[in-house]
């Protein structure tokens, strides 16, 4: 299998005026294409600051990171927001959906930074809604939604552009244990279906749908291993 | 990203806050309405000014006493009693200026007016009997008076039709008498309701003969103005330079820039008009293009708190793909589009309030007021309120698209 993530000792320090704080102290794992990855760790363990560096949200200050082949150095601005946009997916804690605005306008959001036609945005979008079992309320505001369907509707965002890689912040951290495992079981379908995802959470319980659990602590990785026991949705979540 | 999505996502963002687009425009919309009104209401006056200025005809030409004035405070260039019986005579003379079909001296002077127990003060015309022709008073009631008259420094008087209608109401003036300044004159015609005619206010004017105003009631030797009338239009400039000849050469002068006198054609002084009024309207209207810079400074400030307000959508805009230019572009033309909905407001409100204030002037100055809109007013405003929203938009898009999109993912 191919690697999609290659990370070699990578570094990332912060500055502010005199003093310097390490989030990064020398990080190396490999993912491979397809993957599913969990990264737990207490909080100031780095995990969003590495979330925030495989996700072309930020660089790092020392080490390399080789994404689909290519060391992030040498990207250029503008074919950050490509990739971002074309090869990535992400799910955040709190949703960051547009408020104001419908299901469906919300899903086709990545679709205008694309070069795909307009025409097919529409079908695209119904599809992806479709896929997170929300093609009731496709027309609704995102106001008048539950936690579990705005995160449905991240989800929906986060696959339109059939993504290599899905990046997870904390996907539950605001949901319920009901709703919160809603969504687990559709980032596992995700995954069976062919895309890579990165799991960033500090609960073991939604680790576990993971393959692989990545922990970290104080900016080192503390462990990297296989799940035994994977959690695997047994229950139908498309109603 | 193409244009039409950008304008539509720009479009949506302003949607979502209307009665504050809607409160930002606002500086906008007075700049332009008051640049649209002044610009329109300064042609309406130049338009109007030229008419009653050229109302002498195009072939008449002035001839005033006095050099150009040096200064503001140069009060000599005014007093100059340069033009006499024996310049006129000069100017009579074919030899000297061939293109000159008439002229008249012209003694102008205001002064108090009787008629039995009725007082009024009027302009009192002192001239030849060319100015009926001239600026067209042949008298609807009773005549003009003769050159015979003129020489012979009859009392007799032409009245206009103001003065007719304020000495004597609906009684009969013709054959009356009446007194100015103590000297008895017999009014022998009332003349037609004209308006204003160049400079000259002829319904609130009485005209006499020259000879007798001079001797009469200036009780000076010398003449205000002398008009010329030239054979044809197509000589006025030629008959000019002879003027000019005649009178230095009566003068002993060389030097053009001593010159005790001014000749003036009606071109001239439609030029001088234009140029006043023209100055006059771009000195407004670049009063009320300070208001735009106030509106552009409203539009800065409110895209500013906008930016803030939004960094979290500007974060996850670009998470998903927007580049550094997109959010550039979104934010600038949301500030464009405030700008320029606000300058069509602005025509809109303009050209409306020119129209009724055209309405009013007529009423008002009693004579037309053109309506006008110049339509490089109108692009004027467009271009103006665009390129303020460009100037104001930039500082803040640029505030937006340098944003980094953890930090703006973190905001709270």
């Amino acid at each position: 299998m191919s690697l999609i993530i290659e990370v070699e000792n990578l570094k990332k320090t912060y500055s502010e005026g005199e003093t310097e704080t390490r989030a990064l102290c020398g990080v190396s794992f490999n993912v491979e294409a397809g993957e599913f990855v969990a990264v737990m760790g207490p909080s100031g363990s780095g995990k969003s600051t590495l979330l925030h560096i495989l996700g072309f949200l930020d660089r790092q200050t020392k080490g390399s990171y080789l994404f689909d082949g290519k060391e992030l150095s040498e990207y250029t601005d503008n074919e950050v927001a490509k990739v971002r946009n074309e090869k990535m997916g992400f799910i955040f804690q709190s949703f960051n959906l547009l408020a104001r605005t419908t299901v469906l306008e919300n899903v086709k959001l990545p679709l205008l930074y694309s070069s795909t036609p307009q025409s097919k945005w529409n079908s695209m979008a119904k599809k992806a809604i479709e896929q997170v079992g929300l093609s009731h309320r496709i027309n609704h505001l995102t106001s008048q939604l539950s936690g579990g369907e705005k995160q449905r509707v991240a989800i929906a965002r986060a696959l339109i552009n059939e993504p290599k890689i899905i990046f997870a912040d904390e996907p539950t951290g605001n949901l319920d244990s009901k709703s919160g495992s809603g969504v687990m079981e559709i980032i596992e379908k995700l995954n069976n279906q062919g895309h890579s995802i990165i799991l960033i959470t500090h609960e073991t319980y939604t680790a576990q749908y993971a393959q692989r659990i990545i922990t970290l602590k104080d900016g080192e990785i503390e462990s990297d291993k296989k799940v035994e026991q994977r959690r695997v949705g047994r229950k139908s979540f498309i109603k | 990203m193409t244009f039409r999505n950008s304008l539509k996502t720009a479009v949506k963002g302003l949607r979502a806050n209307k009665s504050r687009s809607a409160l930002t425009i606002l500086g906008i919309v007075i700049g332009i309405t008051s640049i649209i009104l002044i610009m329109s209401l300064g042609k309406g006056a130049e338009d109007l000014i030229l008419n009653q200025v050229r109302g002498l005809g195009a072939a008449t030409i002035i001839i005033e006493p006095g050099r150009e004035a040096q200064g503001p405070s140069d009060f000599g260039s005014l007093f100059t009693d340069s033009l006499k019986d024996r310049e006129v005579e000069a100017l009579s003379k074919p030899s000297n200026v061939p293109g000159v079909e008439g002229l008249t001296p012209m003694v102008v002077l205001s002064t108090t007016v009787s008629f039995e127990n009725e007082v009024d003060s009027f302009m009192i015309l002192g001239a030849a009997p060319l100015l009926a022709e001239i600026v067209d008073v042949y008298p609807e009631f009773g005549q003009f008076f003769s050159d015979e008259q003129v020489q012979q420094l009859s009392a007799v008087a032409v009245i206009g039709s103001e003065v007719k209608e304020k000495l004597f109401g609906p009684s009969e003036a013709l054959g009356q008498n009446i007194k100015i300044k103590n000297k008895v004159f017999k009014v022998i015609g009332i003349s037609p309701k004209k308006g204003q005619v160049g400079m000259l206010d002829v319904d609130n004017s009485i005209i006499v003969p020259y000879t007798t105003a001079l001797k009469y009631l200036s009780g000076m030797n010398y003449y205000h103005q002398i008009l010329v009338k030239a054979k044809s239009e197509q000589i006025v400039p030629q008959t000019v330079e002879d003027i000019e000849a005649t009178l230095r050469e009566l003068h002993d002068i060389t030097d053009p820039s001593k010159d005790d006198f001014q000749v003036a054609t009606q071109e001239d002084i439609a030029q001088r008009v234009s140029m006043v009024t023209s100055i006059l309207t771009i000195f407004l209207a670049a009063i009320a293009a300070i208001s735009l810079v106030v509106g552009g400074i409203g539009i800065m400030n409110i895209m500013l708190v906008s930016v803030t307000e939004r960094t979290r959508e500007i974060g996850l805009r670009k998470a998903l793909g927007a580049t550094t230019r997109n959010i550039l572009t979104q934010f600038l033309l949301e500030s464009v589009i405030l700008t320029l909905l606000g300058g069509v407001i602005g025509i809109i409100l303009g050209v409306f309030d020119s129209f009724i204030a055209s309405l009013i002037l007529t009423k008002a100055l009693g004579s037309t007021w053109q309506f006008t809109v110049a339509v490089q007013a109108i692009l004027l405003g467009l271009g103006v309120s665009a390129f303020v929203g460009v100037v104001f938009g930039l500082y803040p898009a640029q505030q937006a698209s340098k944003k980094s999109p953890i930090e703006a993912l973190r905001y709270e």
